[in-house]
């Protein structure tokens, strides 16, 4: 369906959750990209910021229509409106694109914020505070309890199909594990729907091929699973070294 | 606009909280009618069953509508909720631009950039620095340290906008998302005057009588009032809050 088009540009780190929900999309909607993959140690500096003053990851450019976008939930939201004319992840009516927006707005301020500081407190920050860690997990709970509950008697968020709003979801359930720090097969432990969806969106080519090309460049930069270089121990030694200007390539690579 | 045949019935469920009034401010600067049901946190009503029909988040801001073809619309999430407004109503586009623009592509990355970045990271230096039962200096700092990163990042547009506002040439929803926010820097503990384009956009933003007046629903808005106050005092009120009340009823849980 991309025929005729230039390929849309990703920058993305590949450690993180957020660029994948870009490419994710952009392997549902069979479009052509080419990523540029780039390491953590530059996302606050040029040529980056050039393309997102947040310096945070992923950033597009779109050369057939001459855009730069950036935030992982303003880019998906283009995507779709630009290039999904036959509506395979959204819907032809305003009021289900108007809902589907508001999921995209709830991954947005409610999922990763709380993956996110719930991961920072369990796993990257180097003493265990036990308050925040509660507060954390207990939001990450009370998150997933509010999905269980609506696809309680339902598979998808909005309407009957699948939509660039549960797509949005996948990336940071998919590491839930290494947010709690728990079993994997218990990360949905309480919330059987929630794994249910998860799972049928997960065993979807497009997100396999996402996943593969991200073990590919995870590889490419020696990057181990908590998206650390190889011998770096841990985050506090990580920022020093990006600070001190360091090259933080694995030597062994 | 709503013409007579347009079936609206616009129903604002908010409470006095910077997520709360970007809808409020919205509204009234589109001069849209709306109803207003304040939602009470101290008497935990965002929790209740009805309101859980309307968003089963729990949370504030929701809206309700009925839609063009008669049916009732519900929505949460200030950024959908946002979105869905201007979309439907804002056709001369005072505070939005044209779907499949360019600057409205740019206003929906300032407006995602607030819901997921500038929202949660000054809540969550709220938390530590005014809430949490319990003192833990790096995650003050931390978030506090997030939070005047991101000011900076709005600093840096505004300084080089040449009308003084995130995109374009005019108000967007993007500014209004964001302005509650800035304006209760003080309760965050940061320093406004670090950011003087940022402050002078603040005070701008007030000079349109929608954001004015809407700041005020569904009660006065106080983070202005309290910018002189010391840190002390604003700990006083804190302690008196529903949020610390809510902490302190987790920490008797254990
Ligand atoms: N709300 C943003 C969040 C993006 C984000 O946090 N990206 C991470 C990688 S997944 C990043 O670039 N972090 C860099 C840093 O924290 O300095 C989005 O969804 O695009
Ligand atoms: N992302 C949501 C956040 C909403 C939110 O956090 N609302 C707060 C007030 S600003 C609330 O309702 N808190 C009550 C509670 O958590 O029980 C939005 O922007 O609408």
């Amino acid at each position: 369906m991309d025929q005729g088009l230039k390929p849309i540009r990703v920058w993305l780190t590949p450690s993180g959750p957020n660029p994948w929900k870009v490419v994710v999309i952009l392997e549902e909607l069979r479009l052509s990209y080419e990523v540029v993959s780039f390491k953590f140690d530059h996302v606050k500096k040029k040529p980056f910021t050039d393309l997102n003053p947040n310096g945070r990851a992923p950033a597009i450019e779109d050369p057939n229509t001459d855009l730069v976008l950036w935030e992982s939930g303003a880019v998906i939201t283009y995507l779709v409106q630009q290039y999904d004319k036959d509506k395979l992840l959204t819907y032809n009516t305003l009021k289900e694109q108007h809902l589907i927006n508001q999921w995209l707005h709830f991954q947005m301020s409610g999922q990763g914020p709380y993956w996110g500081t719930a991961g920072w407190f369990n796993v990257l920050h180097p003493e265990k505070v036990p308050s925040a860690i509660e507060r954390y997990n207990n939001q990450v709970k009370r998150v997933l309890g509010v999905l269980e509950g609506v696809l309680a008697d339902k598979d998808w968020l909005v309407d009957d199909k699948m939509t660039y709003a549960d797509l949005a979801f996948v990336p940071w359930n998919d590491r839930l594990e290494s947010v709690l720090l728990c079993p994997d097969e218990d990360k949905f432990a309480g919330f059987p729907r929630v794994k249910a969806w998860h799972e049928s969106m997960t065993c979807r080519p497009a997100w396999k091929r996402a996943m593969e090309k991200r073990d590919k460049l995870m590889d490419e930069q020696g990057l181990m699973w908590n998206g650390m270089p190889k011998g770096i121990k841990n985050l506090q030694e990580y920022e020093a070294k990006i600070a001190a200007g360091e090259d933080t390539t694995p030597k062994d690579s | 606009m709503a013409d007579n045949k347009d079936p609206s019935d616009i129903h604002l469920y908010t409470a006095a909280t910077p997520n709360g009034i970007k809808v409020s401010m919205l509204l009234e600067e589109l001069g849209l009618p709306y109803k207003v049901t304040d939602i009470s946190f101290s008497k935990n009503e965002q929790k209740e069953p009805w309101f859980l029909e309307i968003n089963p988040n729990g949370r504030i801001p929701a809206l309700t509508d009925v839609f063009t073809d008669g049916s009732q619309i519900r929505l949460f999430e200030s950024g959908a909720i946002m979105q869905y407004l201007v979309d439907r109503y804002d056709t001369e586009h005072k505070v939005s631009y044209p779907r499949g623009s360019k600057e409205y592509y740019d206003v929906n990355s300032w407006l995602f950039w607030q819901m997921g970045g500038l929202g949660p990271m000054q809540g969550q230096a709220n938390h530590f620095f005014r809430y949490a039962p319990e003192k833990i200096p790096y995650g003050i700092n931390r978030y506090q340290n997030e939070t005047r990163r991101l000011y900076s990042v709005m600093e840096s547009q505004l300084a080089k906008s040449k009308s003084g506002y995130l995109v374009g040439d005019k108000l967007t929803i993007a500014d209004i998302a964001c302005w509650g926010w800035v304006a209760a820097y003080h309760w965050a503990g940061v320093d406004i005057k670090e950011f003087p384009h940022l402050e002078a956009w603040m005070e701008k933003l007030l000079q349109h009588p929608g954001i004015e007046k809407g700041r005020h629903v569904p009660e006065r808005h106080t983070s202005l009032d309290w910018k002189n106050l010391s840190q002390e005092e604003l700990d006083k009120r804190a302690a008196n809050s529903w949020v610390r009340t809510e902490s302190s009823k987790d920490q008797e849980k254990k």
